[in-house]
């Protein structure tokens, strides 16, 4: 049978309608408390995932924006950062950015935005819509649910974990995090939809190099990746840039050791991953802290033998995409295009690109 | 039909008024005067009145708008920050925009008082494969500073590139931030540790440089620039065993510290809270202190010693400066048959509190 799209339209409204009405169903209404804003993430059913460092919890948050987009549509939000400082009432120095995501039904961005640098700063969670209009997401009257990742008032008071990734894969919520203490891996796995309590298990990520050493190795960002028809993360350690890790390894409580698939080189900090398809083909786009934007091949992973010997880059091939510079996070807008915030200093565009 | 008749109320309302209304702020608050304010417009309140925190196309100011003695009121979602300069604009259909600008005063000049308390480690001796440093400050501090204003210097002034991992790690109170040297340049076996070289070299000397410029959180400069000098030696490799402590344990009846003794420095702020004393009666309550360039923790107990046997509990997840932790090195050789790893999450050491005391 075919649908005209009128029809194709009306049955994934219908969808969304009936999903809405599950994912409110699930998560009770109130005033959401946030201590800090970071990390962002989207679960399926358009709920947005808030990383809360200081609050040391994830924060599901139903932000009630089903509507699916309609096809093309693109985003440009020029001096952002200007934009922001003026809505909230300050100067452009005391705003940070602190994430971008895009949801995948309706296609709107959502920023979490630290108003104020000291311990005091206010946590916002701002969205764009298509026409780069920005408006505040208010927490006081909102579907939530909220899952704590300390062991509560008995942690040390001084120690805090950032959350420097969060993603959900195949029903659970994956947290990356680096404390300001241990130097260890704990790559949290907390079943989703959140139940009460369930602060999650850890997983301890180790990572062997030269076919010797290994580390016990905090993971800092991470996609999921079918390789092989089955699930994987592409994981960017603080120490090297890329291995796999296959999901069902990821078990609570486990320890595991991923495979190194490329050394992208030294003085760098991969920032987000995001992958994609373009013309039958596979591939990774990597913004990173000093070497720009990287696009790696992402075919036919389960081919590469894992790296054991030491060379300057190795593994899978990867280019750097010259034109795009001071890229601080990227996430998937579309098949066609990523969202990029970019630019020089406090000087920050948010904008879509298209995929390389 | 009703948002039509909504509309004529509306317009209705403010025929004849608009000329004589006025925009008043006070106490941080916008308001309307010599208006009448009455159904709100289809388009919300913001299509006639908003206010701006600045020029050029901006967005207006997030707030609330409420109607309060008849005054169309508008309150802004944070207090506006000294300094700004704010413009307020009443506009209704078909008549011209009253608008308003206040330039808000600006903060008083900021002194200078916060200052770098401790850098940790201590000491001035540190391994090649050093791991971290903790920088303590005498007040919160701004974040998202860190890597203009810390500097490593090489003996001759030139700055070590990118020595650090360049992620923020602040505790909560934004007192204390943890700089992680880059471990893909400590890690043995990486491409980046042989193509980029260790940050610190055996035999030479280094500074840690930490410039005056970097803001608390109140945007004031610190008071001083603070130098951490220090001579790095050989990598140090062996993880630290509880084996090698010296425990001095005080008498019974008395509140005087429990005093270990380690061979060598370990990690600050692991030291506050991984080492615990239990007792006969269950875990001992009481303060911890870490001196002699991390190389002493002392127990004075909140009630005094019971005689009897206890425990030290250490949790295996302390470090030493170079990130070995308890019986398990920074980076396992998996070739060196030697190497053991231990797994439990604590290890422990037994001493006895007697009537006067004792050694292990």
């Amino acid at each position: 049978m075919r649908l005209s799209p009128f029809c194709k339209l009306a049955a994934v409204a219908g969808c969304a309608a009936i999903l809405s009405f599950a994912a409110t169903g699930t998560m009770p209404m109130g005033k959401a408390e946030l201590k800090s804003a970071g990390a962002l993430a989207f679960a399926p059913d358009g709920i947005l995932l808030v990383g809360d460092s200081v609050g040391a919890s994830i924060l599901a948050l139903d932000v009630n924006d089903r509507t699916p987009a309609a096809p093309g549509g693109s985003l440009e939000i020029k001096g952002v950062v200007d934009k922001l400082a003026a809505m909230l009432g300050t100067s452009a120095d005391q705003i940070a950015i602190q994430d971008v995501v895009v949801n995948p039904i309706s296609r709107n961005v959502y920023i979490s935005v630290s108003r104020g640098k000291g311990p005091d700063a206010v946590p916002v969670i701002l969205r764009a819509d298509h026409s780069g209009k920005l408006t505040e997401v208010s927490l006081d009257n909102i579907g939530h649910r909220q899952v704590a990742l300390a062991d509560g008032p008995q942690d040390p008071k001084q120690r805090m974990e950032t959350i420097t990734q969060l993603k959900y894969v195949d029903g659970q919520v994956l947290v990356a995090g680096l404390s300001n203490e241990e130097f260890s891996s704990n790559l949290r796995s907390i079943p989703f939809p959140f139940q009460t309590a369930a602060k999650g298990s850890g997983i301890e990520i180790w990572h062997g190099s030269h076919g010797r050493f290994e580390t016990n190795a905090p993971v800092r960002t991470f996609v999921p990746f079918e390789i092989d028809h089955k699930m994987n993360i592409l994981a960017a350690y603080t120490c090297t840039p890329l291995v796999k890790i296959p999901m069902s390894e990821l078990k609570p409580g486990s320890k595991v050791k991923g495979t190194t698939i490329a050394e992208l080189g030294n003085r760098n900090k991969p920032l987000d991953m995001i992958v994609y398809t373009k013309g039958g083909k596979h591939y990774i786009l990597m913004a990173n802290s000093s070497r720009g934007v990287m696009k790696l091949t992402a075919d036919n992973l389960e081919t590469y033998q894992p790296i054991t010997k030491q060379t300057e880059v190795t593994g899978v091939p990867y280019e750097t995409i010259a034109d795009l510079k001071g890229v601080m996070h990227l996430d998937k807008y579309d098949d066609s295009k990523a969202l990029v915030l970019m630019g020089e200093g406090a000087s920050l565009d948010l904008r879509t690109i298209p995929l390389p | 039909m009703f948002r039509k008749l909504v509309a004529l109320l509306f317009v209705g309302a403010m025929c004849g008024a608009a000329q004589q209304a006025a925009i008043r702020m006070e106490g941080g608050v916008f308001r309307v005067t010599g208006w009448q304010a009455a159904a709100e417009p289809r388009d919300g309140w913001s299509s006639v009145f908003a206010v701006y925190a600045g020029e050029g196309d901006i967005p207006p100011v997030l707030g609330h708008y409420s109607v309060e003695n008849g005054l169309l009121t508008f309150r802004p979602r944070f207090v506006l920050a000294s300094g700004l300069h704010v413009r307020a604009v009443f506009h209704v259909p078909g008549q011209a925009a009253i608008e308003k600008i206040f330039d808000l005063p600006k903060a008083a000049a900021l002194v200078s008082s916060t200052h770098v308390e401790h850098v940790y480690p201590s000491t001035g001796v540190l391994p090649a494969n050093q791991l971290k440093f903790y920088l303590c400050f005498s007040a919160p501090m701004a974040q998202g500073e860190v890597w203009r204003h810390v500097r490593l210097l090489r003996e001759d002034g030139s700055p070590v590139e990118v020595p650090f991992l360049e992620q923020e790690l602040w505790d909560r109170e934004n007192r204390r931030v943890t700089l992680l040297l880059d471990p893909g340049r400590i890690k043995r076996g990486l491409a980046s540790l042989a193509e980029a070289g260790p940050a610190l070299e055996v035999g030479k000397h280094y500074t840690l440089v930490i410039d005056r410029d970097w803001p608390d959180s109140r945007g004031a400069p610190l008071a001083e620039e603070f130098r951490k000098p220090f001579r790095v030696v050989e990598a140090d490799r062996k993880p630290p065993q509880v084996t090698d402590w010296h425990i001095t344990a005080p008498s019974a009846g008395v509140e005087a510290p429990l005093v270990i003794d380690f061979p060598k420095p370990l990690d600050y702020a692991l030291l506050q809270h991984m080492l615990q004393v239990a007792g006969p009666g269950g875990p001992v309550a009481g303060a911890v202190a870490v001196d002699r360039e991390e190389t002493q923790w002392r127990f004075t107990p909140n009630q005094p010693w019971v005689a009897g046997q206890y425990r030290l509990v250490v949790e295996t997840a302390l470090e030493d400066l170079a990130g070995n932790h308890i019986g398990r090195p920074f980076d396992v050789d998996t070739f060196d048959k030697v190497t053991r790893t231990v797994t439990s999450p604590t290890v422990e050491a037994p001493f006895q509190i007697g009537v006067r005391g004792g050694v292990r």
